[in-house]
């Protein structure tokens, strides 16, 4: 075997099993955000199907497959059928430079737990992250609905708002680590022996925060309002094509929050994890649930802001601070240290 | 509104001679003007007289003296009885009597109910369509030579189905095939309904002259009737600048099933189950409002058990009402259910007094003419009954009502999507018939309560909550002070309330011999002023029965208090006035 072959069949598997560990996860995240808001509402949620109700995501999965496919008549067919794959793409390719653990080296032979280990990873997640908008918007334009349409254009002026302040929230991090590479930020983290969240609290919460927004999660889902939208962009969608709008949705939950631990939480780093690096998947993953589990906690906690103060905020408040942010982190690096 | 000089006790009859006079029909009250004067009496009604506040209007067919009679109730914000006044019209070809929309603007809504279902135009009237029947309807429901199909005598299928042993569906047969009566020439497969088209066409100021009218980016959106957040099929006709609410027109009517013309078919007892359907969050103050009408007329004594019990369920309802109503606003500001869910714990728990004591946690029909009709159970949930309501009253509403306010009350979010939104000024809330914590948020004391004790609330102490801003925020707050003020009447009822008794004034019975007359009872309904004006003439049912609806009539002002708001707080405002849809369509 040349090498190009088994750089090609390494990536593929790691691409395999990436894909099927975030379709799993999403199956398992709709059915802990149930489970989690649930327990808040004082309520049981899904107990039926299979203990505890672990088999509920099955027979959701296949209850969608099942329902009519509806299209409404006014729709440009073509647009409406590519937004929800549009949508859901990047949402899956987007963990693909996400280090998940450290380079194991075993009978001489280096595996590295990321799909692709891009020097320009930062940029690379701005830019996949964005796409996904594009098929939000599409939807909204193509099915021919009012709501939807406005569920589309709040997606976009939403989304261009915080695409800034999300971005340059990133920027901390890669001035402290001197690098775009995802690795070398998490190894930068290991090399200060402090997770950058410490050093960045402000950069960490708006990223946070302003992740959320980019997800459209509570209490920024203003583009799928329930209470005024019906259900927004999607309004018009149903069955499997609904689906893969859910879809994208909590596999972008787990992809945001990959980007939160490694940008700012130590990635997989945690003890022992040099010693025998597949540890590094349990630490990761233990902060990815602790991130997925709060971003459930918020939704069932709090209202939904209003739509123009959702901008101002993204606006007035999110984009200045994390500009500051930047300044003062790039004067401290330069003239301080 | 001009405040009298000095207080007019000149009687009206006086103060316009010739145009007022006394009605003298046995049983009656108040006063008959004639139509042409009609909006000159009411300006001074209103402001001479200071009754500001136009509680009620409707409209009653006395088909054997040829006349359709409109019937006002008029109310002064400091309390008293209600003045009535009444305007007449023929009842044959089109009747019209001015309209006094621009004198309260509460007529609004009820003047184009009596229109629809009268067929009575008001002249002047700003938006004069059918509210309640769809545009196409033909003929005028509640006028009594209205026969409802399959349900009326002279319009019933079923007299014979077996005629000379020839078996036939009479159905075919009658002229009313399929619960439809068509106009002539009129092919229903060819029709297309322009109600719709009316209605946008207003929205998009087709009335307007050219110059006014430019086209620019507004969308029209239908919200509802199916819609996740209209508290039922309820729907609104929005004008839409981007996000901003340019125009709002509401539209009802989904759920009509004439309430009123079947409580005319019925017997006068056999109304009060249906009562319960009207805001079915609130049956207690239903069977009450209705039970007071009535026993007006009949003059029956109440006695002393059942009025105490009468006020112990009435005010737990009002307390469920609130509860389930601040959830659903919270809801509709968008919160994930939490608050609701959390609430509705403790709303189960008065549901279960009701089950326990009448038989049904929100149809109680637990009312009857002088008296109610079951003392409470010995039992609820293997407590001791006196044991179970205290300690709820006492301890566990309190605390669950602490909770909301550190929950709620300082929550940043909630703070900023309600404050100094959907403001209703005083002024307008008493001119555009708010009642309610809506009337009251606004800086209005009016409870009825208070305003004109019934029952024994002249004995209880408890304050009127007001709160100066009339904001969505205050609405939420003074439901809150409100359920505290229940709370309060509940601990003196429970400590008064004498430990037996009779509660029924004489036998029960099914039948009443109801006296000539008319009679408005009204009471203070979690909602607003809930309303009955009934006509008895003499026969086993009523007359005339009407249902002044304040959740009908608080939508009113929806229009104005969405004007210039986003989208998103259409919902939070329709929710801040706390709407059931059984009571706004009846």
């Amino acid at each position: 075997m040349n090498e190009v072959t088994v750089i090609i069949i390494d990536a593929a598997i790691k691409a395999a099993v990436m894909a099927l560990v975030l379709l799993t996860g999403f199956a398992y995240m709709t059915y802990a955000e149930r489970k989690v808001i649930a327990g808040i509402q004082v309520r049981r949620g899904p107990n039926r199907i299979g203990p505890l109700g672990l088999l509920q995501p099955a027979a959701d999965g296949v209850k969608l497959f099942l329902k009519e496919d509806m299209m409404p008549t006014g729709a440009d067919k073509l647009m409406f059928n590519l937004a929800p794959i549009i949508t859901s793409i990047p949402a899956l390719v987007i963990m693909a430079v996400i280090p998940v653990a450290p380079d194991w080296i075993v009978n001489g032979y280096t595996v590295r737990f990321v799909v692709a280990d891009l020097n320009v990873g930062v940029l690379y997640l701005l830019a996949i992250g964005s796409i996904a908008v594009y098929g939000i918007v599409l939807a909204g334009w193509a099915s021919d609905s009012k709501y939807s349409m406005m569920g589309g254009l709040r997606s976009t002026a939403q989304v261009i708002s915080y695409e800034l302040a999300f971005g340059l929230s990133m920027v901390g991090p890669m001035l402290l680590a001197q690098s775009m590479s995802l690795r070398d930020i998490v190894h930068a983290q290991e090399a200060r022996g402090i997770w950058f969240m410490f050093l960045q609290p402000i950069g960490f919460l708006l990223f946070f925060i302003t992740g959320l927004a980019e997800l459209n999660r509570a209490p920024f889902d203003m583009p799928e309002a329930e209470q005024e939208l019906t259900a927004g962009y999607f309004t018009e969608y149903s069955s499997m094509r609904f689906g893969m709008f859910f879809m994208a949705e909590y596999i972008k939950m787990i992809a945001v929050s990959g980007m939160v631990v490694t940008l700012y939480m130590g990635g997989y780093l945690g003890p022992f994890v040099n010693q025998f690096p597949p540890l590094g998947i349990a630490y990761f993953s233990a902060k990815v649930f602790f991130l997925l589990f709060t971003m459930i906690w918020i939704r069932g906690t709090l209202p939904r802001l209003r739509y123009d103060q959702l901008m101002s905020f993204g606006w007035k408040f999110a984009l200045p601070v994390a500009m500051l942010n930047v300044l003062a982190t790039a004067i401290v690096l330069v003239y301080v240290m | 509104m001009v405040a009298p000089s000095k207080p007019i006790t000149q009687d009206l009859t006086e103060r316009f001679p010739g145009a007022v006079s006394k009605d003298t029909r046995p049983g009656y009250e108040g006063y008959i003007v004639s139509a042409n004067k009609l909006t000159e009496v009411a300006t001074a009604i209103r402001d001479e007289y200071g009754y500001e506040y136009l509680a009620s209007v409707t409209g009653v067919d006395y088909i054997a003296d040829g006349k359709l009679e409109v019937v006002y109730h008029a109310s002064k914000m400091s309390g008293g009885a209600s003045l009535n006044f009444k305007v007449q019209a023929p009842r044959d070809g089109e009747p019209e009597i001015p309209s006094l929309v621009g004198v309260w603007q509460g007529a609004d809504f009820q003047e184009r109910e009596v229109y629809d279902l009268y067929g009575l135009r008001f002249s002047g009237h700003p938006d004069l369509r059918r509210i309640l029947m769809w545009e196409e309807f033909e003929g005028w429901p509640m006028r009594k030579d209205w026969k409802e199909v399959y349900y009326e005598q002279d319009a019933k299928p079923f007299k014979t189905r077996w005629p000379e042993g020839s078996v036939y569906r009479i159905e075919e047969k009658n002229r009313f095939n399929k619960n439809v009566r068509y106009p002539k020439g009129f092919d229903p497969r060819s029709f297309k309904s322009d109600g719709d088209e009316k209605l946008y066409a207003l929205m998009r100021g087709e009335h307007l002259p050219e110059h006014q009218r430019i086209n620019t980016d507004e969308i029209i959106v239908n919200m509802g009737p199916q819609h996740p957040s209209t508290h039922g099929v309820f729907r609104v006709v929005v004008k839409l600048d981007g996000e901003s609410v340019v125009d709002l027109k509401p539209v009802m009517g989904y759920l009509h099933r004439n309430h009123e013309k079947i409580g005319e078919r019925n017997t006068w007892l056999m109304n009060m189950p249906y009562t319960d359907r009207l805001d079915y969050l609130s049956g207690m103050g239903n069977n009450h409002g209705y039970a007071l009408a009535v026993e007006k007329l009949i003059g029956s004594k109440v006695p002393e058990r059942a009025e105490y019990l009468r006020v112990l369920m009435v005010e737990l309802n009002r307390i469920a009402n609130h509860l389930w109503a601040i959830g659903f606003l919270i809801n509709d500001l968008g919160a994930f259910q939490t608050p609701m869910l959390y609430l509705a714990k403790q709303r189960e728990l008065i549901l279960d007094i009701f089950e326990a004591t009448a038989g049904s946690r929100m149809m109680c029909n637990y009312m009857r003419f002088g008296g109610v009709v079951r003392d409470l159970p010995s039992r609820i949930r293997d407590e001791d009954t006196l044991d179970f309501i205290t300690d709820l009253v006492a301890e566990r509403l309190p605390a669950a009502l602490d909770e909301i306010e550190t929950l709620l009350t300082f929550n940043e979010i909630i703070r900023t999507r309600s404050i100094g939104v959907g403001v209703l000024p005083a002024k307008q809330a008493i001119n555009g018939s708010a009642a309610g914590p809506l009337l009251r948020a606004s800086g209005v004391p009016y409870d009825l309560r208070r305003a004109d004790p019934y029952s024994i609330y002249d004995r209880l102490d408890f304050k009127v909550c007001t709160r100066p801003n009339g904001d969505v925020y205050d609405r939420y707050l003074v439901r809150i002070d409100e359920m505290r003020e229940s709370i309060k009447i509940l601990k003196q009822v429970l400590r008064d309330m004498p430990a037996s008794g009779a509660i029924m004034d004489g036998e029960s019975k099914y039948t009443h011999k109801v006296p000539n007359g008319e009679s408005y009872g009204r009471v203070e309904n979690p909602k607003g002023e809930l309303g009955y004006y009934v006509v008895s003439n003499g026969a086993p049912n009523p007359y005339r029965y009407h249902v002044r609806a304040p959740s009908f009539i608080n939508l009113t002002m929806l229009g104005d208090l969405c004007k210039g708001h986003k989208v998103a707080d259409i919902v939070v405002i329709l929710g801040s006035i706390d709407i059931v849809l059984g009571e706004v369509d009846r």
